[in-house]
């Protein structure tokens, strides 16, 4: 939910249960004070009803009362405390019952005493209340609505330029050598953000130039000493009074250095392309490719005795060749050396997908962690960063690459 | 064939200059951008062989160097960098070759015989080494002056042994040059056996000298006598 929303939430409900809460009190309030209005009024007509009875000593006529009823009733009862209650008013003009107030108590004439009981009509003041109510329900839904209105235009234009912010990060790319576009806020808060993240990318690119120099530097002052062994290497191996042993011994170091030499350049050839700094794009012919690749391929394919079944259809990718090659080497070194003697491998090409198929081990990888980093089988003697870079490759063109075990054989799809 | 070697590395740089220097060369050295303007101001080279990391700066600047004296050297940039840029950009302003570190002697010294021979260009496009001659431009093979047919590989792997003759070279080495260094063997060498054992069947069949050692576990000899 947007933050305008969680706002406009929290703001109806907290108005619409303090105007409920407001209006509950006004209504009991004003019914109160009308209540006791009319009760001083009863109060006034009962002690008019005395003077009268004192002066004319006789009960007043019904005339005499308006529009009021009274009833005189005689009773025996000596005591009877003066009380207010609601009855019914029975309107004689419209002939209608109306809601009432009455008043009852005990008057005396000539020894006799008599029930009187007075009823007003509480027309008037419930009209009052349902007027009352009703320009309060009224001013209700016109705050809410103002308050919703505002918070939906007047705060939506004051995020703007917290969104054009937002933008600007989203589209935040670390390798790119153009600056951090600032907008200027009327907002304090926003102005500061936006002050904040200007200075965070400027010190990200900073750090990333500078990391980026570090890893060509590391490579660099790694690849010399490494040139230094494979020199020294062939130079030793010129001594042919040598032993087989030590031959052997050679060989070994021959291919630690070449495995430290390929490690080094994959791992510099992942971050290079993790930040998208390799962008020499162009159309590549696929099926062109493959078959180059089949060739370049063949001696090694050709001394394991693999059968190769290729089913290409014609494909052109918009991508680095570069790249591409990479990708190739990496998908046929995989597939070949895992593989068995006298095994197979399949490769589809169709216009949206790509497939490698190769057999090879009995129980299926584990297709969370195949593409991993170092993740790699425990007889491999690869470096461990060939199907991570194939998955980088992929992720960079925007394409999608699954592994499964599908009637054993090891499978490389690829979504282009 | 008179070199010079401009690298920083005292370990490599004395490899280079022992290895090159059996075959006949004369190899001088040195160890940074000076000391290389010094001796190119002074001396004639046939190829140099260039790092571009060097103490006092980027190598790039003998590539300018050589050129603004229009100097003719052909000029080999041995870097610890590989990257594509540092390639296009040394190639761009007048290497001849790029090779990235680490690589090996052999490989190196094919890449120097290579530039040399293309530098050279002289009306001798034939390289012999005594009853083979090989016709450079036409990729062609004579034995005795009878053509002998070779694949693209065995002709590659003949071109690279005359150019490492008298050399022990490694598997490895072989399979890099052949194959590239980009696809990962995963130091299973062993299908190179077939190529060259081909090659030598080959070669023998046409009444070649038998040129080709195997050195145990390791590597092939082309013997230079």
């Amino acid at each position: 939910m947007k933050l305008s929303a969680h706002y406009n939430k929290a703001n109806i409900i907290i108005t619409l249960s303090v105007l409920f809460a407001g209006a509950v009190i006004y209504f009991f309030a004003i019914n109160y004070i009308a209540k006791n209005q009319l009760d001083r009024n009863l109060i006034e007509e009962i002690d008019g009803v005395k003077d009268y009875i004192k002066l004319n000593q006789q009960l007043p006529k019904q005339v005499d009362f308006d529009e009021d009823q009274v009833i005189f009733v005689k009773t025996d009862r000596q005591n009877l405390q003066r009380r207010f209650f609601d009855t019914i008013y029975n309107n004689p003009k419209e002939r209608k019952k109306e809601a009432g107030r009455a008043v009852s108590c005990l008057i005396s004439l000539n020894g006799n005493n008599y029930e009187t009981t007075i009823i007003v009509s509480r027309e008037d003041t419930e009209y009052l209340v349902q007027i009352i109510g009703f320009i309060t329900l009224i001013l209700s839904i016109g705050l809410l609505l103002i308050l919703f209105l505002t918070n939906r235009y007047i705060l939506t234009g004051l995020w703007k330029s917290f969104y054009a912010t937002l933008n600007e990060i989203k589209a935040f790319n670390v390798s790119d050598t153009k600056n951090f576009r600032l907008k200027q806020s009327k907002v304090d808060e926003f102005s500061e953000l936006n002050k904040a993240v200007h200075i965070m990318s400027s010190r990200v690119k900073n750090d990333f130039q500078h990391l980026k120099q570090f890893t060509e530097n590391a490579s660099h002052e790694m690849l010399t000493p490494l040139a230094v062994i494979t020199s020294k290497l062939d130079t030793l191996i010129q001594d042919e009074t040598l032993k087989n042993y030590q031959f052997d011994q050679i060989n070994d170091i021959y291919a630690a250095a070449g495995r430290l030499a390929r490690l080094n350049q994959s791992l510099l050839l992942l971050v290079k392309i993790e930040n998208n700094l390799i962008e020499d794009a162009e159309q590549i012919n696929l099926d062109i490719l493959i078959s180059e690749k089949l060739k370049q391929f063949h001696e090694l394919i050709f001394s394991m005795n693999i059968q190769v079944e290729k089913n290409l259809q014609n494909k052109q990718v918009l991508a680095s060749k570069y790249l591409m090659d990479i990708l190739f080497n990496n998908l046929f070194s995989n597939a070949i050396r895992h593989n068995t003697k006298n095994g197979k491998l399949i490769i589809t090409l169709t216009d949206d997908k790509l497939i490698f198929q190769n057999s090879g081990g009995s129980t299926p990888l584990n297709p969370d962690k195949v593409f991993e980093r170092f993740q790699k089988g425990n007889k491999s003697e690869g470096t461990g960063l060939g199907l991570a870079l194939v998955k980088n490759i992929c992720t960079l063109n925007n394409w999608t690459i699954s592994y499964y075990y599908d009637n054993i054989l090891h499978t490389f799809q690829i979504a282009l | 064939m008179k070199l010079l070697i401009i690298e920083d590395e005292k370990g490599l740089r004395d490899n280079i200059t022992s290895y090159f220097n059996d075959d006949g060369n004369i190899c001088e050295s040195c160890v940074d951008l000076a000391g290389a303007t010094d001796k190119l101001s002074n001396y004639d080279y046939d190829c140099v062989l260039l790092d571009i990391g060097l103490p006092d700066g980027e190598g790039f600047v003998i590539l300018d160097f050589l050129k603004k004296h229009m100097k003719n050297e052909a000029v080999i940039i041995i870097s610890a960098r590989n990257s594509l840029d540092d390639k296009i950009k040394g190639l761009n302003i007048g290497a001849d070759d790029y090779l990235t570190k680490p690589f090996h002697l052999a490989e190196l010294k094919a890449r120097v015989a290579s530039v040399y021979r293309r530098k050279a260009a002289n009306s001798n496009n034939n390289l012999v080494f005594n009853e083979i001659t090989i016709n450079l431009p036409g990729r062609a093979v004579e034995i005795n002056n009878i053509p002998l047919v070779l694949t693209r590989k065995e002709y590659d792997m003949l071109l690279y042994f005359i150019a490492n003759k008298g050399k022990v070279i490694a598997k490895n080495a072989i399979a890099e040059h052949l194959w590239g260094d980009e696809m990962d063997m995963h130091d299973n060498f062993d299908f190179i056996y077939t190529h060259i054992k081909n090659l030598r069947k080959k070669l023998l069949d046409a009444k070649c000298t038998d040129y080709l050692k195997s050195i145990y576990g390791i590597g092939y000899k082309f013997k230079a006598q």
